[in-house]
């Protein structure tokens, strides 16, 4: 009998490695005593609630894309310092803003360029033991051909979200949270370097709603502030959120509709949300976002 | 002879659990695909048991951040193997906004779309049709700017 759950274990170890890591342990990816110690400060009920999709790669960019401003290498992080991130704290952080860069450029097509991003995020994404889920031959195939940009969009996306998956469920939520912010820094500081160039009234309450992910960001973040990378991290990021108190969001209620359109079922929302932001409250949360953002790529 | 058995046994559990996860990665990959001309941006895999009688069926829950000035599609796929039918719902706190059955109707969608206008947290919640056990995948995608 016990040998049965010795080929069980054995079995299950096996089955397991092909989707998960299987990785070995690395000091740097161990999260520290200290944290482990500290007492949950929110509840797991709000930590299950907390959104999902708290910062994707490729929606700001998608959103950029379709107001017609051109394409700018300014705007995203040089990979040449690959080498210099030697921490799974800088890995994972930086990570996810190649993340938001690699989408940026798949939307615009610069097939070229997002080789290069591509081998950054395997460099980073096998230092933190996350290489799986990222099929480099795959996706490095689909990129040298610009007809196949549905599919590297809809790989890279979906290799992202399965790697966050799997930091989730195997207690590696630090690291996850890392990445999430990488990526959502990154996209905040597009929005805000391409407002600069090409002012829109959208592109401004998109920025100003930000407001409403930081918040989340924070929350997750703020799980690990006895750990002092994180702590340096949430007072960066607390320069950010202080400007965004003062951007008021008010909701006009209405109600929402169902039609029916060529056998298609439309949701359309009548509840609207209004963002005041100032001219000069959104010049400030420019500047601070390229500071910390510059300072965060920096590590 | 016995120990064989149990050796082939354990492999089939292996090789079961191998497979379920390429069906669900081709499952996800297929509703994906099937959702149309938009950009993918997140998928829900559920596995539910069968409810109990006269409960409320089990169900999977997300939160999820949409954005002011969006139009999202939401696709629902149910798997082969699966007893129950999925379907998804999407939800602003308690009010639901739409939903892949149409009770009143009885009529199903593949997908619907939401044409976003406030900026907040939203639910989308899966579940099998008369509770009945079952698995599937939502699927969250980018359709437009407004």
């Amino acid at each position: 009998m016990p040998k049965l759950f010795i080929y069980l274990f054995i079995a299950l170890v096996v089955a397991g490695s092909c989707k998960s890591g299987g990785a070995g342990k690395d000091a740097s990816l161990e999260i520290p005593d200290s944290v482990l110690n500290m007492g949950i400060e929110i509840s797991e009920e709000v930590m299950r609630d907390i959104v999902q999709n708290i910062s994707s790669p490729v929606e700001m960019a998608a959103m950029i894309k379709e107001l017609g401003v051109p394409y700018s290498n300014r705007y995203i992080s040089p990979t040449d310092r690959v080498g210099n991130l030697t921490t799974s704290y800088q890995q994972a952080l930086n990570l996810g803003i190649y993340a938001a860069d690699l989408g940026y450029l798949n939307m615009n097509n610069k097939t070229s360029a997002v080789i290069d991003y591509l081998t950054a995020i395997k460099t980073l994404s096998d230092a933190i033991k996350v290489g799986q889920f990222f099929d480099f031959t795959t996706l490095k195939r689909l990129a040298t051909n610009s007809k196949n940009l549905d599919s590297l969009m809809y790989i890279s996306v979906h290799s992202f979200n399965e790697m966050d998956k799997y930091l989730h469920s195997n207690n590696r939520t630090n690291l996850s949270a890392l990445i999430v912010t990488g990526v959502w820094i990154e996209g905040l500081y597009l929005g805000t370097q391409v407002y600069e160039i090409s002012p829109n009234q959208q592109l401004a309450e998109r920025i100003g709603e930000q407001k409403l992910t930081l918040d989340q960001l924070v929350l997750i973040l703020d799980k690990y502030q006895q750990d002092k990378q994180y702590a340096n991290l949430l007072v960066e990021l607390g320069k950010i959120k202080d400007l965004f108190q003062a951007v008021n969001i008010r909701i006009e209620i209405g109600e929402p509709e169902m039609v029916e359109e060529n056998g298609m079922l439309i949701i359309v929302q009548h509840d609207k949300s209004i963002v005041e932001i100032s001219p000069e409250l959104l010049k400030s949360i420019i500047e601070t976002t390229e500071q910390v953002r510059n300072r965060l790529i920096s590590l | 002879m016995k120990k064989f058995i149990i050796a082939f046994s354990v492999f089939v559990f292996a090789w079961s659990a191998f497979i379920h996860a390429q069906d669900v990665s081709q499952l996800t990959a297929q509703c994906a695909a099937n959702a149309g001309d938009v950009m993918y941006l997140k998928d829900f895999v559920v596995k539910l048991d069968q409810g109990t009688p006269g409960g409320a069926p089990p169900t999977a829950r997300f939160a999820l951040l949409l954005s002011k000035n969006v139009v999202y599609r939401f696709s629902i796929c149910t798997a082969a193997n699966s007893d129950g039918e999925a379907v998804l719902q999407l939800l602003d706190m308690n009010t639901l906004l739409g939903s892949t059955f149409i009770s009143a109707t009885g009529k199903d969608f593949p997908y619907f779309d939401f044409k976003c206008q406030k900026t907040s947290v939203y639910h989308v919640f899966i579940s099998f049709k008369e509770g009945r056990a079952g698995e599937g995948v939502g699927i969250m995608s980018y359709v437009k700017k407004l």
